[in-house]
């Protein structure tokens, strides 16, 4: 069942449960095959559950798609005395668009406590954290019952199912700040520091939480693990493409008359998402534009949307990219001068001020997006603009300063003449 | 497609496939609440910290506030660590973090008073100063701005009787501004205090506003 709305083409493997307050309880979960997956990786042993995973194809779902079995193998094989290792599941969800992790919490607790002891196990951490989002009260207290079940029947512990490895789960509520999300300034944040992203190297796996070798995962890479360690990895590859394995959820926002999370196999068609899934525009209004990824990738055009498929090569080739799957739908009704302003107070407000470019350059950004909103623009504003964007790409010690240029950047090439008619009429309203 | 013919009762789930009670939705949340000790210590620094009582001369971690604050030192290898949830427990305790308030966080976990309030300040849950009795967060990032939040918002200042940011004269209502809720698929969502309503749109406001005044006349407001 997805949920609020379902569709026949969904193929739910994730997300079969949403919908279901029986299926939060561990004797709900448990008669939905739960903690089947846990059992068998500690039969089979971390290296090999490490593989089964590498096998699947399974990518990271909190945005850049990295192999995660790969991710797996990267922590030391064997742990040294006095340096444990930690498995830091991200749950601070807050890019723009994206609302999926929010329901795996509240509606499968069970299936990510799952996959944080699937994934502890495999990289050797006795200790997982669960860096959730501040706001997520609803969620969080969810999740809470199913860690006090879990612990209870001896699931999470000392003595993990019988035997004999420990794998403690915490969950860690954060403050608001999306910059916690990123991997690095989530560690900081964890540590009791101001979430600001670190400098890389080291690389986490090396020196991340408190200084130990450590992975980060998102919400939904770390749910869809529990199903893969259950059926084997051949099995998850039964849907979607070569390069991406799997289903996926799509959180499809805006202008769409069935909103909502759909679960689908990657490779999917964006046009029968939009139509066919969500029930097309309402009012039978003209697609304008669409944001595939979350609020920080570039916009596509309709043109582009066309024939795009939903994977991370294809997005990719289309020029954008599939980031979360965070579908945001604006129809010819939308203004793109202001959304994209909205956008850059959003980053301006989010930055954390470490980098001059990100800090300085999302300010500027969004001071200049305002005026031409309102009608004050100067006719060279996009040079500025695209200039300001330049300097923000690749200069910086986290991508939160390039997750504003892309939208900036593909905006005044996609929708030029939108720019220009509101700083026209600023000319106008100036001479007159 | 038409507009829904279902009333919006202010969580999603009521699209007419589903039909969910506010339990179902909410958890925890909708009931008492978690017990105050922090229960289990793998949740204990996880406790909602935006109840609707808030008292700004609450003693810090007493009682069983003492026994969630070692639960919580206990699950980190640092006391720098426990910060985040100290300051969380605090806020719930207290509505907001004085500087003073900061300063005996620090004091207890032996960080200096500069370093805390440089931390709490870089967060944006952390109320630096009292809010009402409720706070209303209504998002107005992109997916619901798309769908019409900045009209809730000012439906919201318009029944709360407050300006953007300021808290309304008898106390009971501070409206602000929020970035992305992460329901944007239910749009608009507003976070008030621990809840989260969904699908609403201006014509509902009046109902949710009425039904949290009733909820503090009964005393059961979270
Ligand atoms: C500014 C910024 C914000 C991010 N926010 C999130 C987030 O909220 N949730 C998330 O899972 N990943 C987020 N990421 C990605 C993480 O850094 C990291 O790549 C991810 O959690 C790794 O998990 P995965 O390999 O399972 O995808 C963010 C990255 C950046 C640069
Ligand atoms: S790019 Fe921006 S958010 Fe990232 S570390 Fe630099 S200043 Fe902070
Ligand atoms: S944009 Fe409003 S909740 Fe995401």
């Amino acid at each position: 069942m997805a949920y609020p709305y379902r569709h026949d083409r969904e193929v739910r493997v994730m997300s079969e449960a949403f919908g279901d307050p029986a299926a939060r309880t561990l004797e709900g979960w448990k008669a939905r095959g739960g903690y089947q997956g846990i059992a068998r990786a500690l039969e089979i042993g971390r290296a090999a559950t490490v593989d089964e995973v590498k096998a699947s194809g399974l990518r990271g779902r909190g945005g850049a798609g990295f192999p995660t079995g790969v991710k797996w193998s990267f922590m030391p094989r064997e742990q040294n005395p006095g340096r444990p290792h930690y498995l830091l599941c991200n749950a601070d969800e807050s890019e723009p668009g994206t609302f999926k992790d929010r329901e795996i919490i509240r509606w499968t607790p069970h299936q990510l406590v799952e996959g944080c002891l699937i994934g502890a196990y495999a990289i050797g951490a006795a200790h997982c954290y669960i860096y959730l989002r501040g706001e997520f009260f609803e969620a969080t207290g969810v999740l809470a019952q199913a860690l006090e079940e879990a612990y209870a029947a001896g699931l999470a512990g000392p003595d993990v199912l019988g035997s004999g490895v420990q794998i403690d789960l915490t969950l860690h509520v954060g403050a608001g700040a999306y910059i916690c999300g990123e991997e690095t300034g989530l560690m900081n944040s964890l540590e009791g520091r101001r979430g600001e992203p670190r400098i890389k190297p080291p690389f986490p796996a090396a020196a991340g939480a408190f200084g130990m070798p450590t992975t980060i995962n998102n919400v939904e890479t770390l749910a869809a693990v529990p199903g893969i360690l259950r059926h084997g990895g051949e099995w998850y590859r039964q849907w979607g493409t070569e390069k991406s394995p799997g289903t996926k959820l799509f959180c499809v926002s805006g202008h769409v008359s069935r909103p909502g999370n759909y679960e689908l196999p990657l490779g999917f068609p964006m046009m029968d998402l939009i139509e066919d899934v969500c029930g097309g525009i309402p009012g039978g209004k003209a697609l304008k534009a669409v944001i595939p990824g979350g609020s920080s990738v570039p916009i596509m055009s309709a043109d582009e949307c066309e024939s795009c498929e939903l994977c991370y090569e294809g997005v990719a080739a289309a020029g954008s990219m599939l980031g979360c799957a965070s579908v945001i739908v604006m129809d010819e009704t939308a203004d793109i001068v202001k959304q994209v302003r909205r956008m850059a107070d959003f980053y301006a407000h989010e930055s954390c001020g470490q980098c001059t470019p990100c800090r300085e350059g999302t300010a500027w950004a969004s001071r200049i997006l305002r005026r031409i909103e309102e009608g004050r623009g100067k006719p060279d504003d996009l040079d500025t603009l695209l200039q300001i964007s330049d300097q923000m790409t690749g200069t910086t010690i986290c991508v939160l300063s390039d997750s504003l240029a892309a939208p900036i950047v593909s905006a005044i090439e996609k929708f030029r003449d939108e720019f220009l008619a509101l700083i026209r009429r600023g000319e106008r309203v100036g001479a007159a | 497609m038409s507009e829904a013919p279902f009333r919006n009762p202010g969580w999603a789930g009521n699209t007419g496939e589903f039909d969910l009670a506010e339990a179902d939705v909410r958890g925890v949340v909708a009931s008492d609440g978690p017990p105050a000790d922090g229960g289990h210590p793998s949740v204990a620094p996880s406790l909602p910290y935006m109840l609707a009582a808030k008292d700004p001369a609450a003693p810090l971690f007493e009682g069983p506030h003492l026994e969630r604050f070692e639960k919580i030192k206990s699950r980190y290898p640092t006391a720098r660590a426990a910060l985040l949830p100290a300051l969380n427990l605090a806020q719930e305790l207290r509505g907001f973090l004085s500087p003073e308030t900061m300063d005996e966080v620090a004091a207890l976990l032996g960080l200096s008073n500069a370093y805390v309030r440089g931390v709490a300040t870089f967060y944006t849950m952390y109320n630096k100063r009292p809010v009402g009795r409720f706070l209303v967060q209504v998002c107005t990032n992109i997916s619901c701005n798309l769908r019409g939040a900045e009209d809730v918002l000012a439906a919201f200042l318009a029944h709360a009787g407050t300006e953007l940011g300021e808290t309304s004269e008898d106390g009971t209502f501070t409206v602000v501004e929020a970035e992305c809720l992460a329901a944007c698929g239910f749009p608009t969502c507003v976070q008030i205090n621990s809840r989260y309503f969904e699908d609403v749109g201006p014509a509902d406001v009046p109902g949710i506003v009425d039904r949290l005044q009733g909820e503090l006349q009964s005393g059961a407001a979270v």
